[in-house]
């Protein structure tokens, strides 16, 4: 009963936000301000809503499957510990990316940064994603494209997936990384063109992409 | 255009951050609101204490400008607690240019409005101060912001992961807000020396010190 009210009022907050400003809560928006408000197993749907697309961006970050499940581990229970001040009607993902990157930040400064493959290249047997290798012509390029962000400057790769890959819109992702939405276009516009420069051949098909 | 799938967290994660959770019970929302509202209530009623110690308003100045610079600068602490402080919608707090904002412009808006102020009673800028007054008003800025100054980095504490200096130091800008006010109430001097050095340059300094504040306590903390 307390659950169905707390999801009624998750979803009228849903609608406020989605009648001010145009952005409906997701499903993790909606478990975390359920979690928020007193409901202690809402926190395995907030897990189900921002587990897999951290891990994700930690793994393309790091390029290290240890540490990126010792971030996301921690940045889950940072998002736990911070239950008492979540804002009614904020949004899950854009935080949880924050929390992410600064812990990833403060690991990597902690100075065990392991050695890239000379490659560049995710370990195949270090990446458990299913699925991921369902068209062997989209492995490929995924496989390229992973092995040109590996080169880019952290700051232009980290811009280009939070806005590409995990769908942050341009002023979300210069929240997260800390810097202006003027300096977040120009990053990601640098990695495009690094991928466009590399990837010539195909990228011409995905330019329509591009916004 | 996307890299690559999002691989998925392993099978066990799920299980251990679930059961970490579980082991761990922390405050809920309402609880935790009550919890601030608590701690900010004595903070606030720490400079509410001194400024009953201290007694009366300074008797050299017309209490008409008192109460016209109380309202302004009481204004001002508002403003930028309600800016520099809370964090509006988001999680991660109001844009970091609001925030640079609160830091440069509350000290700003002291001097003006005392310089505005004193324009109304001219009479009021020729009452000199003394190098002991300076330092009596320097003393109790920082005293009468002590209380906000904690209360606001303890209800803030581990909450950045972004810009913790930039929020400590309009946390400081804002509790510097609060601590001129409380002197001002008491102050017998407003010539533009002494409010400079007297009023506004503590602030200064209290958003100095809310950077590091900010670095030490407002900073997402890595728990072991």
């Amino acid at each position: 009963m307390q659950a169905a009210v707390l999801t009624l009022a998750g979803s009228e907050l849903a609608l406020v936000r989605g009648r001010s400003l145009g952005v409906p809560l997701s499903e993790a928006d909606l478990a975390m301000e359920r979690y928020a408000a007193g409901d202690d197993g809402a926190f395995a749907a907030v897990y189900d809503g921002v587990a897999p697309r951290l891990y994700g961006f930690l793994l393309r970050q790091t390029r290290d499957k240890a540490r990126a499940e010792d971030v996301l581990q921690q940045t889950l229970l940072q998002i736990h510990r911070a239950r008492s001040r979540f804002l009614p009607g904020a949004e899950v993902m854009p935080w949880a990316f924050a929390i992410a990157r600064r812990l990833l930040v403060d690991s990597l400064r902690r100075g065990k940064r392991e050695v890239l493959a000379d490659d560049g290249e995710l370990d195949p047997g270090r990446d458990a994603g299913p699925g991921a290798d369902e068209v062997a012509q989209a492995r490929e390029l995924a496989v390229r494209i992973d092995r040109v962000l590996a080169k880019l400057p952290q700051s232009q790769r980290a811009a280009f997936e939070l806005i590409k890959n995990e769908g942050l819109s341009v002023a979300e992702a210069a929240q997260v990384l800390g810097t202006t939405v003027a300096a977040v276009k120009l990053r990601a516009h640098r990695a495009y063109e690094a991928l466009r420069a590399a990837l010539g051949d195909v990228i011409g098909g995905l330019e329509g992409g591009e916004s | 255009m996307s890299a690559s799938p999002s691989p998925v967290p392993p099978g066990d994660m799920r299980d251990r951050v679930l059961a970490a959770v579980r082991g761990e019970p922390v405050a809920t929302r309402d609880q935790g609101r009550r919890r601030d509202v608590l701690v900010l209530a004595i903070g606030f009623a720490l400079s509410v204490g001194i400024s009953v110690y201290l007694g009366g308003p300074g008797a050299s100045l017309p209490p008409g400008y008192t109460a016209l610079l109380g309202a302004a600068w009481l204004l001002v602490g508002v403003v930028a607690t309600w800016e520099g402080v809370a964090r509006g919608r988001s999680m991660l707090g109001r844009p970091a240019v609001v925030r640079v904002l609160v830091a440069v412009l509350t000290p700003l808006a002291l001097l003006v409005t005392a310089m505005g102020a004193a324009l109304a009673w001219p009479e009021t800028l020729a009452t000199p101060a003394t190098i002991e007054a300076h330092v009596v008003c320097v003393v109790f800025t920082m005293l009468f912001a002590l209380g906000p100054l904690v209360a606001f980095a303890i209800v803030r504490r581990g909450s950045d992961p972004v810009a913790p200096r930039l929020t400590g130091a309009a946390i400081g800008a804002a509790s510097g807000a609060w601590g001129a006010l409380g002197i001002e109430l008491h102050c017998g001097h407003a010539s533009a020396m002494h409010v400079l050095v007297g009023h506004v340059a503590p602030v200064v300094l209290l958003t100095l010190v809310g950077v590091l504040v900010g670095d030490r306590v407002i900073a997402l903390q890595r728990t072991p």
